[in-house]
């Protein structure tokens, strides 16, 4: 019986050929795409979710009230963790962690790794499982645990265990002990680091200067919570810590005139899951935990899968309608109902298994390209889990079910003469067609406009002026063990005088994002006239405003001739205004209880952050002893390539040790949008697909209507109606349903778009030109689509449409 | 007593009025009969073909079939009922253009769950008595009319009906294949088949034992 089924069910694929092709193109494409998508989308969600102790472990971050409203801090003073521990009773085990980038030393090997700093519970919290040397603590004082890949980097072969390296601290060349090999760190893994160390090892101006002071906050803290204990009872009972231990603050805080929050504190420190910390964004006043993204990724996985089915339902529902004899013929035969539904589910699982099969090579042999593509580590095998299996294969068996088994009960109810006769009532049935086309082009166009939307605001944050100039501008980190005054000096002295070097200047932070992928934040706040101002910091070389052709609209720059230009500052407007003075150039101020500042210069307001962020308040500060890391060259416009290579090959020459990784400001700035490019793509591509599976679906049904009304089209031509006519005829109805799904999508696209610019301050205008646009496009393609089999059947001669009756 | 109808009508309403497609049939076949039924196009011959094989429903009168009430069953039960003692045989053939000759003989046999040791015993019978060994896996396009008649009489006598339904089982055949055809009727109702017909022809009316005249849904009894 079975087997039977099986070879009717692949003679009858066969024999309609063009269908079954449509079919498992489309339905493996979706599949291909959809698997991709989902791995993709659960391999961010499983972020961290590998620690056994997940469900207990906190970051400790804390909300203060400030004069303008509230502020997130993830960063603590030194003695914070110790005393939260003795204070607040719930803390089961505490560490304090802390990232860098400290250059290592083995024999005459010397490497820059990313390393972590942290206390020896921090292993006893979070799961890396030591697979060599000290188990108990890897981390001791002086003594270093390293990943597989990082002993193999520095030590090759070597058994790494015991061997001395050294690192550069305060100065010195300290020796410190390799103690343990840790494994890998899981892709999936937020905390990333090659090397850990004790966490007292960290240099003195981080750790032992600091490490009574309460007032300077420099690293994050994470915490596993007692059992019986919960966030909230906590959360209360760290109050008394808060306001004994950070008096002053709150002290200047309630000065400045701050409101207290909803329970009267001024500062609250609170515990944030740890499993949602790769989700969490600390900028922002609220703390916002975003796992949209990820979500939408499925989603739109899903939409995918839904066309493609739809697709399959509307297919086999038409094609049903040739079969009806067979139909009838088998019910003569004594065929029962659930006989009749096995048999036709039986020929789209055949179906659906062959796609399913198809799309998963598909997705594998793309892995690669979807991976350079988003830039993801994301792998089949970094997810696969039982459950997931589990869930995988029953989710496959309910699109089967649903989309196989609808058409499958829809034919195995007929009435056994009305299928021998081959009629079939049609107005229900095409009703259910003609929604689920209208849902089908709905989410295209939703896609559509979503594309539009996102390429808009990528062109338009491209585009902007940042108030800078990006074109001309090369940005280069100063990563080298010269001192970066002197390093300066010499690249100054080797480009000066070449006429394609305009000017150059240097400072401590980055425009953008640059090769390294470093980048910085630093904020200060001090007292002003009774009250508290806060401006972001840079500390710059001289010529930076020229070089960066930033405006300047009053007083002046930094200048050799002044000697006393080390106590000036340039701010600019938005900082001015912060002031709240009327001529920003009489403005004085202390730091430091005792150094006195001057303002000679305010330049124009511009885009030193991201464009989510409305432009702060900053400051330049011109201090000799301060390591500037980053240097900005402008050259003149035209032939960029040959300039770059010009800077390139001076720090060749100064530096032949390390690698120059320089890069033009707009490559930079294109690189903090890699997240709105990643999305771009993402859904450009998913939307180019639906509108893809889109028309195959509809081209389909035009040839089985087109089919269907064949002699209806010989008839009228035959009573004198035209080729345009009848094209126009056949396409009407499908058009209809078009014009039905843009009205439909466009308000909620409208929605969603307009809610997504929210999150950006700098946005492009939303206009109704762009859904006009998604649904001409739409349009466009699926007239396209069906015309190509109208136009077709309207040329037909009729005596051969009538000839087939 | 094979079946037995008493008073049957049958009837669709248009604008209205009632048009009768059956009106006061009263039949009794006994097992072993061979029934020819005649009557111009539209008389109501593959209507009562239709209500005796259950494939099609009446509004009034009774049906009994081997003693059981048809009109009072359940879709369900009747189903079971004509799976078990009819086959139909049709004007058009009707064979499934995917399946080959034997696996449309096969047919009936799967949805009665015989098993397959035995379902091959049964068709190679089959094609053995009505000489088509050759052509078992040919498919229906390959063979002319009167083959595929052939297969479709053989098909509906697969599962062993007491009583073969045949709609103008000669209407697309030449003259010779329609003897052939009708031979083959005698023969199976020799044999003690219940064949009940519905022709145009007079000569294929005269291999029947008794002739039913039908016009306009009624029994003429002229």
């Amino acid at each position: 019986m079975i087997r039977n089924y099986f070879k009717i069910a692949l003679r009858n694929l066969w024999k309609d050929r063009t269908f079954t092709a449509l079919n498992v193109i489309g339905l493996t494409a979706a599949f291909g795409v959809a698997f991709l998508l989902s791995m993709y989308a659960l391999f961010e969600l499983s972020f961290d979710q590998f620690h056994k102790n997940v469900d207990s472990i906190y970051q400790v971050y804390t909300t203060e009230q400030i004069p303008k409203g509230v502020e997130l801090s993830e960063a603590n003073p030194i003695p914070f963790a110790g005393a939260l521990r003795d204070e607040v009773p719930g803390v089961h085990k505490i560490t304090r962690y802390v990232t860098g980038g400290p250059l290592i030393t083995y024999k005459d090997k010397t490497l820059r790794v990313g390393s972590a700093w942290a206390d020896p519970e921090f292993f006893e919290i979070f799961s890396f499982p030591v697979l060599e040397g000290n188990t108990n603590n890897p981390i001791e004082r002086s003594t270093v645990a390293l990943t597989e890949d990082t002993a193999k980097l520095i030590f090759g072969n070597e058994n790494p265990i015991g061997k001395l390296i050294s690192i550069k601290r305060d100065g010195e060349v300290v020796p410190v002990t390799v103690a343990a090999i840790l494994k890998n760190l899981p892709e999936a893994s937020s905390l990333r680091f090659g090397a850990i160390f004790n966490f007292m090892d960290l240099p003195n101006s981080f750790y032992k200067d600091k490490k009574d002071r309460w007032d300077a906050h420099n690293h994050p803290v994470y915490m596993q919570l007692a059992a019986g204990t919960s966030i909230e009872s906590f959360e209360k009972a760290t109050r008394p810590f808060s306001t004994l231990h950070f008096a002053d603050e709150i002290a200047t805080a309630k000065r400045d005139g701050a409101k207290p929050n909803a329970e009267g504190q001024f500062r609250q420190i609170h515990l944030l899951p740890f499993g949602n910390v790769s989700f969490t964004n600390f900028d922002t006043a609220e703390l916002i935990v975003n796992k949209s993204l990820q979500y939408v990724i499925l989603g739109i996985a899903l939409l995918i899968l839904f066309i493609a089915s739809v697709n399959f339902i509307n297919m086999s529902i038409a094609k049903g309608a040739q079969r009806l004899r067979e139909i009838g013929m088998r019910k003569t035969l004594g065929a029962g109902k659930a006989q009749l539904f096995f048999q036709f589910w039986g020929e789209s699982v055949l179906v659906f298994v062959i796609s399913v099969a198809l799309g998963a090579l598909l997705s594998f042999s793309m892995l690669d390209m979807f991976q350079t593509l988003f830039r993801t580590n994301a792998s089949f095998g970094l997810i696969v889990s039982p459950v997931l299996i589990f869930g995988a294969v029953v989710s496959l068996l309910l699109i089967t079910f649903i989309a196989g088994g609808y058409p499958a009960v829809l034919m195995s109810k007929l009435g056994t003469l009305k299928a021998l006769k081959g009629k079939l009532e049609v107005s229900g049935r095409n009703r259910v067609r003609n929604v689920l086309i209208v849902v089908q082009f709905g989410i295209a166009i939703l896609l559509i406009s979503g594309t539009l939307v996102l390429r808009g605001q990528l062109d338009y944050m491209r585009n902007k002026d940042l108030g800078f100039n990006k074109e001309q501008v090369i940005a280069f980190p100063l990563s080298s063990k010269k001192d970066h005054a002197q390093l300066m000096q010499l690249m100054r002295d080797e480009l000066s005088g070449h006429p394609n070097i305009i000017s150059m200047s240097a400072s401590d932070n980055i425009l953008g994002l640059g090769r390294d992928g470093s980048s910085s934040t630093s904020v200060m706040g001090f007292d002003y006239k009774g009250r508290e101002v806060s401006t972001n910091l840079l500390f710059v070389d001289y010529d930076y405003p020229e070089t960066l052709d930033i405006t300047l609209v009053k007083g002046r720059s930094f200048d050799r001739r002044y000697a006393s230009d080390s106590l000036s500052i340039v701010i600019n407007e938005s900082m001015a205004r912060e002031f709240g003075e009327k001529d920003p150039l009489s403005i004085r101020f202390t730091l430091d209880d005792s150094i006195q500042y001057a303002v000679i210069g305010v330049v124009k307001d511009f885009n030193f952050q991201t464009m989510d962020k409305s432009i702060e308040p900053i400051s330049f500060f011109m201090n000799s002893d301060k390591p500037l890391y980053q240097a900005y060259v402008k050259v003149a416009p035209g032939n960029l390539t040959q300039s770059y290579d010009i800077v390139k090959t001076a720090w060749n020459k100064i530096e032949p040790d390390a690698e120059f990784l320089g890069s033009f400001l707009d490559e930079n700035i294109d690189r903090t949008l890699q997240k709105e490019r990643m999305m771009t793509t993402m859904i450009s591509s998913a939307s180019i697909l639906a509108i893809l599976l889109s028309c195959i679906g509809l081209f389909a049904i035009s040839l089985l209507v087109v089919s269907q009304r064949q002699k209806e089209i010989g008839i009228r031509k035959v009573v004198g109606a035209s080729v345009s006519t009848i094209t126009i005829l056949l396409t009407k109805d499908f058009l209809k349903l078009v014009g039905i799904a843009f009205l439909i999508t466009t308000p909620v696209a409208w929605y969603t778009t307009s809610q997504w610019l929210q999150n950006y301050v700098y946005r492009m205008d939303l206009t109704i030109w762009v859904f006009l646009a998604a649904g001409a496009i739409a349009l466009v393609i699926a007239v396209l689509t069906i015309s190509f089999r109208t136009i077709q059947a309207a040329l037909k001669n009729p005596v051969e449409s009538l000839k087939t009756e | 007593m094979l079946l037995e109808l008493h008073n049957i009508f049958k009837w669709v309403t248009q604008g209205g009025k009632r048009i009768f497609l059956l009106s006061d049939i009263n039949l009794q076949v006994e097992e072993g009969e061979f029934i020819s039924i005649m009557g111009p196009s539209g008389s109501g011959k593959s209507t009562l073909l239709n209500v005796i094989g259950m494939l099609d429903g009446f509004q009034e009168g009774e049906y009994n079939f081997l003693g059981e009430s048809v009109h009072a069953m359940k879709e369900k039960n009747r189903s079971k009922l004509y799976k078990e003692y009819i086959g139909f045989v049709f004007q058009a053939y009707h064979l499934i253009d995917e399946l080959t000759v034997y696996e449309n003989i096969e047919t009936p046999l799967l949805y009665k769950n015989i098993k397959s040791s035995e379902r091959k015993a049964l068709v190679a019978d089959m094609l053995d008595r009505f000489n088509i060994v050759g052509k078992k896996d040919l498919f229906p396009s390959q063979l002319s009319g009167g083959q595929q008649q052939l297969v479709g009489v053989a098909r509906a006598l697969i599962a062993k009906p007491k009583l073969i339904l045949a709609d103008e089982p000669t209407g697309n055949l030449n003259s010779k294949q329609s003897e052939e055809i009708m031979q083959l009727f005698k023969e199976l109702n020799q044999e003690g088949v219940t064949i009940i017909q519905a022709t145009h022809s007079e000569t294929n009316a005269a291999y029947g034992s008794r002739v039913l005249h039908l016009l306009d849904g009624r029994r003429d009894h002229k």
